[in-house]
């Protein structure tokens, strides 16, 4: 972290900027209406600094969507909802002619589709602004609860820094925060930094 | 063939894949035909190059689609069909081949992105497959970027959790439904009361418990048999039921021939006339009960307690000691019971 100033910090914001533009004009194209996601804040910590206050993860159980990359940055991205906000998108996105019993058995597949577009459009926007390409898994969901997703995230003790983007989803008039968060190792951190910096030197030439 | 081939046999021409020397490819030959697995998969199994082209095509696909692998392989994966792909599919095909980053596509938002069919029939007009579609970035054996679709069926799925919630219907229902009167069984009662009173409770509103008891229901099944004891119940518990039009309102049956009724929002004194109402319905019906004085016939009596309930109140109890009290008093009767005595002597 001691390489990762306010500048990366921007820059990096910008990035998922874009990237959750991206990942709104999809969603929208596949509700039919206008979905608009932003990234209000991006923050790296140390992964032992992690807890629920900077996840805003309080009581309940919060629905996760995964994906492991690896490329020039090897990182996990999770992507976290309360299971009630879930359930909602979910429901959003379907056009809410159903109950949210019935949404249960559609939450798992929907939830997945939702991450994988969250996550694959802030990766391409890395992708094409900061020039390097990543292989990703297929995503995975899961329902946990905050010290089981806590637990989860500090267990990977390689991977020492951790990315959080505090996103805010709305769809239809319903506004939904969540967070994305990558566990990234420190040579991924410092591929990152200079990945970033050959950026910022290319726009300053 | 014994490699993995994204190449028809019949397709010499097809670019990728297929140009490793044989030998090479003899050395990890599997015993069986990776060809011969493709076509048994139960999914659809297709492969796109970066131009969109076809290089594989297995069975199901061809099944469900009625397009034969010749007529698929080579060509764009959208004009291989007669009917639209959807727009979210391609979309997903293109970001795929572009970034190289893995794609689901769900039945929840997408139903049926391609033209498949569970059975294929032509010119027949039936609905399409629910699909569940995953596009994952693959690379030939040149190094060329492809995309591996694969889609299954998710019809069966949601056909299953359907069934299941269903039948988990009928079951919660039966669960908590008296098999006689078809009224609520006891242990719906003993759930709904303790949310009834904590409701109350917390809104500092008045509840209402009506305790019911046929009188002298045991002389009439000796007297009548325990069929036409049973049909009392029913009569009776249809009478009462016949009675409540809010959705807040629950009778059930509490043991053999003792009902009970929770009603929110009454004040005393309506509560008092509603019980006068419940006792009429069931005298109304007029069933004969020769060892029944004065009245020869099926009454009921009733205990009634109304009020906020408190953390000590035991509405019940309350409920029962008045029942209790409109049976001394000769049945045929409602006896209402404050919840809190010491209150309403204090009001008086």
């Amino acid at each position: 972290m001691n390489n990762f100033s306010e500048l990366h910090l921007d820059a990096l914001t910008e990035v998922f900027s874009i990237g959750a533009g991206r990942a709104a004009l999809s969603l929208s194209e596949i509700v039919g209406d206008e979905v608009r996601i932003s990234v209000p804040s991006v923050q790296i910590i140390n992964s032992e600094d992690i807890n629920s206050t900077t996840l805003s993860l309080n009581c309940g159980r919060f629905g996760a969507v995964s994906q492991h990359f690896s490329g020039p940055l090897n990182a996990e991205a999770v992507l976290l909802f309360t299971e009630e906000q879930a359930l909602k998108i979910v429901s959003d996105m379907m056009g809410s002619q159903m109950s949210t019993d019935e949404l249960a058995e559609f939450e798992h597949e929907a939830m997945c589709e939702l991450g994988n577009i969250i996550l694959n459009a802030c990766l391409s926007a890395m992708a094409d602004i900061l020039n390097f390409t990543l292989e990703s898994s297929l995503p995975n969901y899961t329902v946990a609860s905050a010290d089981e997703i806590l637990h989860r995230l500090k267990k990977n003790t390689d991977q020492s820094y951790i990315l959080i983007l505090h996103i805010d989803l709305a769809i239809e008039k319903r506004h939904t925060a969540g967070n994305l968060v990558f566990l990234l190792s420190s040579a991924s951190l410092t591929n990152l930094i200079i990945h970033i910096d050959q950026f910022l030197g290319s726009i300053h030439e | 063939m014994s490699k993995i081939s994204a190449t028809a046999p019949e397709s010499p021409t097809a670019p990728s894949f297929s140009t490793l020397p044989a030998a090479s490819m003899q050395q990890e030959a599997k015993r069986f035909d990776m060809d011969d697995i493709f076509n048994s998969l139960n999914l659809g199994v297709c492969v796109v190059d970066a131009d969109g082209k076809v290089l594989l095509w297995n069975n199901w696909i061809a099944k469900h689609s009625g397009i034969k692998e010749a007529d698929a392989l080579n060509r764009q994966f959208e004009k291989v069909f007669s009917e639209s792909v959807s727009p979210a599919f391609l979309t997903a095909l293109k970001n795929t081949l572009a970034y190289r980053l893995p794609v689901v596509l769900s039945t929840a938002l997408h139903r049926t992105p391609l033209p498949l069919y569970n059975a294929f029939e032509v010119n027949q007009q039936q609905p399409r497959m629910y699909q569940s579609i995953s596009i994952t970035p693959i690379q030939s054996q040149l190094n060329e970027p492809c995309c591996l679709i694969q889609i299954t069926d998710s019809s069966t799925s949601i056909k299953r959790e359907k069934i299941l919630r269903s039948h988990s219907e009928i079951l919660k229902k039966e669960a908590t439904t008296d098999s006689l009167t078809d009224i609520c069984n006891r242990r719906f009662f003993d759930a709904h009361y303790e949310m009834a009173v904590a409701d109350a409770k917390r809104q500092k509103h008045p509840l209402s418990i009506f305790m019911i008891d046929i009188d002298f229901f045991k002389s009439y099944n000796d007297y009548y048999g325990h069929i036409a004891g049973d049909n009392v119940i029913k009569q009776v518990a249809a009478a009462l039921k016949s009675q409540l039009s809010r959705a807040t309102d629950i009778v059930a049956r509490y043991g053999g021939e003792e009902f009970v009724l929770v009603m929110p929002h009454l004040p005393q004194e309506i509560a008092e006339q509603f019980a006068e109402r419940l006792r009429n319905a069931v005298f109304n019906l007029v069933i004969p009960h020769i060892n029944s004085a004065p009245f020869h016939q099926i009454t009921i009596s009733i205990g009634l307690c109304t009020g906020i309930p408190k953390n000590s109140d035991n509405m019940l109890n309350k409920a029962d000691a008045a029942l209790y009290q409109a049976k001394q008093k000769g049945r045929n009767q409602c006896i209402s019971l404050p919840l809190c005595e010491a209150e309403e002597y204090l009001q008086q």
